[in-house]
Parts: structure tokens; sequence; C-alpha cells
């Protein structure tokens, strides 16, 4: 008995991989031709076009200005060229001068309070910078329907009102209620001695840069408003800083 | 009497048309160092007039690429920018420059977009108890003292910091702050995307004069640290001056 011949099928042979990929896409082409003969498809397809190029045309078109060393403001010339290029000129230059002026000469405090940093400035030049704790923003309720307190730090410009050394603070009624105590009748149980450090610089409305018992949450807003140093920066702003220096605060 | 009367009403009705169509001191036109001088005293009249307000504003030296907060007339932060650029709106590829003297005036009332979220610890006082006698026996309870209320997050955890953020300032200018390389944003990588997302249909509203009117964008490219440092800290309600602007 011998073996049956191998019979070709009557479809003939397998096509190639590559005669199969050319088919698929004459076949594609075939189907998208048709497709894009119906009128309804040529109208969605033209208003997709148009919407994504009126996309990509709409929004903003930006132009880069000049980089540093390609100064635009050139220096005067030496003789104006009209009168009223002189005129001009020196209003530039009394208001130039005017907002000069506005940047203090002695020494001045710079707190931010997001930061936590305090810096103290002569003029131009930073000579102190130290970590700070600012208000906490905290939200302090008294029971139902009692008082509230918010534990920010006011922002804006204030001057050195008073310097205090060994400073004594006599505790506001929220210390007691957020302590759970009762707020005491006597003014003398109100005074506590030590915890503002030992010198304090006032700045208004109840509002000190003051030192603190707690020197390892410095760089964090733990305060209840006022301005927490550390002891040897406290001492320097102490010493640098004379009553009337302002306090920039942002 | 008409008849008299109508060729008075003409000769009036062409003096005020006369008037109203010519300018009132025509002069000649600035040359280009006068128009200079006068755009920069422009600007300084602007600073001056905000340096005397009480209000926190920004300072964009574009001569120098510098962007400053500034509190009457002090330079409480500055910022190196890296690139600054100058946009306006555009529609079918056609763009609507503003005026020549759109930045004759400062702005005020910068506002942050996306908004800073500040999440405020509010805490509840306990119920007032009175200090242990000091008579009172040792197996007396004595009340236990409130739990500390916790520790505040610095900036850094509190807030996240998108990039590109804008300050949109009342008068139609708004200022595109983008971040330069790597810095601690602490933003997930969807509310990025959501960010961005986001800003392209404001780009699309705005442009098309859909919800706030903006006429002009300025767009600084700040370091990230920088950048972070500004979204942080920047005071509500800012004002902006711009000065060293080139001819545009």
């Amino acid at each position: 008995m011998s073996a049956e011949p191998d019979t070709p099928s009557p479809a003939g042979p397998e096509p190639s991989p590559v005669e199969t990929a050319v088919a698929i896409t004459a076949r594609l082409a075939d189907r998208l031709k048709a497709l894009l003969g119906r009128r309804r498809v040529q109208v969605a397809a033209g208003s997709l076009l148009f919407l994504l190029l009126a996309l990509a045309g709409t929004g903003w078109d930006f132009r880069t200005l000049p980089p540093p060393g390609a100064d635009v403001s050139v220096s005067p010339p030496a003789k104006p060229a009209s009168r009223e290029a002189a005129r001009l000129l020196a209003e530039r230059q009394r208001l130039e001068t005017a907002l000069r002026r506005k940047v203090p000469r002695g020494p001045w405090i710079v707190i931010d309070q997001t930061h936590n940093r305090l810096r103290l400035m002569r003029g131009d030049d930073t000579v102190l910078e130290a970590p700070c704790s600012a208000g906490s923003g905290m939200v302090l309720k008294e029971g139902s329907g009692g008082r509230v307190w918010v534990f920010d730090t006011p922002r804006g410009r204030f001057q050195v009102l008073a310097k205090l050394a060994n400073p004594v603070w006599r505790k506001p009624d929220w210390a007691f209620v957020e302590e759970g105590e009762r707020i005491p009748k006597d003014p003398g149980d109100r005074l506590e001695y030590g915890s503002l450090g030992e010198y304090a610089l006032y700045f208004g409305n109840g509002y000190m840069i003051h030192g603190t018992l707690y020197e390892r949450l410095l760089g964090r807003p733990v305060s209840h408003g006022c301005v927490r140093l550390g002891r040897e920066p406290l001492r320097e702003v102490y010493r640098q800083a004379p009553l009337g220096t302002p306090v920039y605060i942002y | 009497m008409r008849a008299r009367c109508l060729p008075l009403a003409v000769a009036a009705a062409l003096i005020a048309a006369t008037g109203h169509a010519a300018p009132a001191a025509p002069g000649k036109p600035d040359d280009p160092e006068t128009a200079r001088l006068r755009a920069q005293v422009e600007s300084l009249r602007t600073e001056r007039d905000l340096a005397s307000g009480k209000g926190f504003y920004l300072r964009l030296d574009a001569s120098r690429q510098r962007l400053a907060l500034m509190l009457q007339g002090v330079a409480l932060d500055d910022y190196a920018a890296s690139a600054l650029e100058w946009g306006v709106p555009e529609v079918l590829f056609v763009n609507r420059a503003p005026g020549v003297d759109w930045d004759a005036v400062g702005f005020s009332k910068g506002r942050l977009e996306p908004e800073r979220e500040r999440d405020r610890i509010e805490v509840v006082a306990p119920p007032p108890v009175a200090s242990p006698s000091p008579g009172a026996g040792p197996n007396e309870p004595v009340a236990e003292g409130p739990s500390p209320p916790p520790v505040p997050k610095s900036a850094e955890e509190a807030y996240s910091v998108p990039s590109p953020y804008r300050v949109v300032f009342a008068g139609g200018v708004a200022l595109e702050v983008r971040a330069k390389g790597h810095g601690e944003r602490n933003r997930s990588v969807f509310r990025r995307f959501a960010d961005a997302l986001g800003l392209r249909l404001s780009d699309l509203g705005t442009a098309l004069g859909i919800g706030a009117k903006e006429r002009v964008r300025l767009r600084v490219t700040l370091d990230a640290e920088d950048a972070a440092s500004l979204y942080r800290s920047l005071p509500p309600d800012v004002g902006l001056v711009v000065v060293g602007l080139p001819a545009i």
C-alpha cells in the first residue's frame, strides 16, 4: 500500500504575508473611497478638519521679548532732542528719585509668613536671615455659638513701636479658652513669665516679634499671630533694629 | 424764517462734526526718543501711585527680566526670569493686538488661577474646667487637659503648585508664570493633567472673549523653586506694573 500523493487544494497556494497585506490595504482603500463618496461623510470630515484648524489657530499668540543684554532702556542722550524731551527727562529723574527714597536707609525687617523666614536688611543688603514661626491660620471656636479667633499674622507695613527686654506675656482670653481654662478675673493671673523669650519687638495691634520655648518648631506656622524667632537671631534683631524700624510682612 | 435758519444749522453741524473728527491738539507726532521717554515717565508714574498705596504689587522689569514682589516701593522678593513673552488673543490665526498704551496704567486686584487652596484647621475649645484645688486628695480624679492641636503643615506641604499658573488682573491683563527645571511642586500627575486641560480650555475661552476679558498676557519663566515660592506666598489682590517694555 503506497501513501496517497499530495493533492493541491482547490483554492491554490497560500498567499504570502505581503500579498495578504496588499489585499487588505486595497480592500480598505476601496471601502474608504466608497465612504468618502458619501456626501454626509464629506461634510463631517470637512467640518472636523475646519474645527481642528480653528482650534490650532485659536488661543494665544506669544512673541519673545528681548533677553537680558539686549537692553532696551537706552541711556538718555546728552542733549535732549526737543523741549518736550527735556521736560520728560527731568520728570523721569524726579520720579526715579522719589521711588528710590521709598527704600529705608537704615535697617528694615521682612517677614515671609508663608515660608516662615525673617530677614533683617540694611539698604539692599541682607544682614541676617533666620527661620521664624508666623501665624498658624488655625481657627479656634469657643464652644457652640461662642467667640471665634483666627490665628493669622497680618500682612502689610508696620514699624517697631516698642522694644522690651524680658517681656511678660499678658495672656489674652483665647489663651485660656484654648487650654480649656476659665478666664481669670484677676488681671494678675493673666501674666506669664519667660514664654516670650528674652526680647520682644512690638509692632502694633497686639503683635510682636519675640522668642519661643519651642525652637524645634521654627520654620513652621505655629504661632497665634505673633512672629517667633530663635534666641540668637532675636538678640541680633533686638540689637540692630531701633524704634521705628519698618517691618514688612507678606 | 426756516430758510434763514437752515444754513446756520448746517454750519453748526459742520463745526460740530469737525470738532469731533479732529483731535483737540493734533500736534507733531513724537520722535522715537520722546515717545520712549514719555512711556517711561508714564510707567514711573504708575509705579509711584502703586508705591504710595498700602497694597502689594508685582513689578515686572522687562529690560532686566526680573519680577519682584513690592510693597510701598520696597522689593520684598525678587526673582530672575529666564524668558519673557508677550501674548495676545488669536482667533483663526488672526491676533487681536491691544492699543499701544495698554500698559499706561497699573493693574490691580490680581488673583491666582488656579486658586491657592488653604486648609485651615478648626479647633473647638474644650469646655473650661476649674484647676484642681490644692487640697484635693491623691485619689481624686483630675480632669485631663486638652490634647495639643496638630502642628500645621509647612508651606511646601500645604500648597501644591501648578505650572503654569496665572495672576489675572482687573483690566484684561494676566501674568502667566511657568516653571523651569524641577522643583518641589507637591502636585500629582492627574492634577497636572487636569491643570493643563483646564488652561487650554480657558485659553480658548479667553481668546474667543468668553468669560473674563483678557487683552494681554505676559508670560514669565522662572526657576521652579522661585515659581513655587511666588505661588505660595503671593498676597491677595496684588497689583502689577510693567516697566522697560520695548515697543511691540
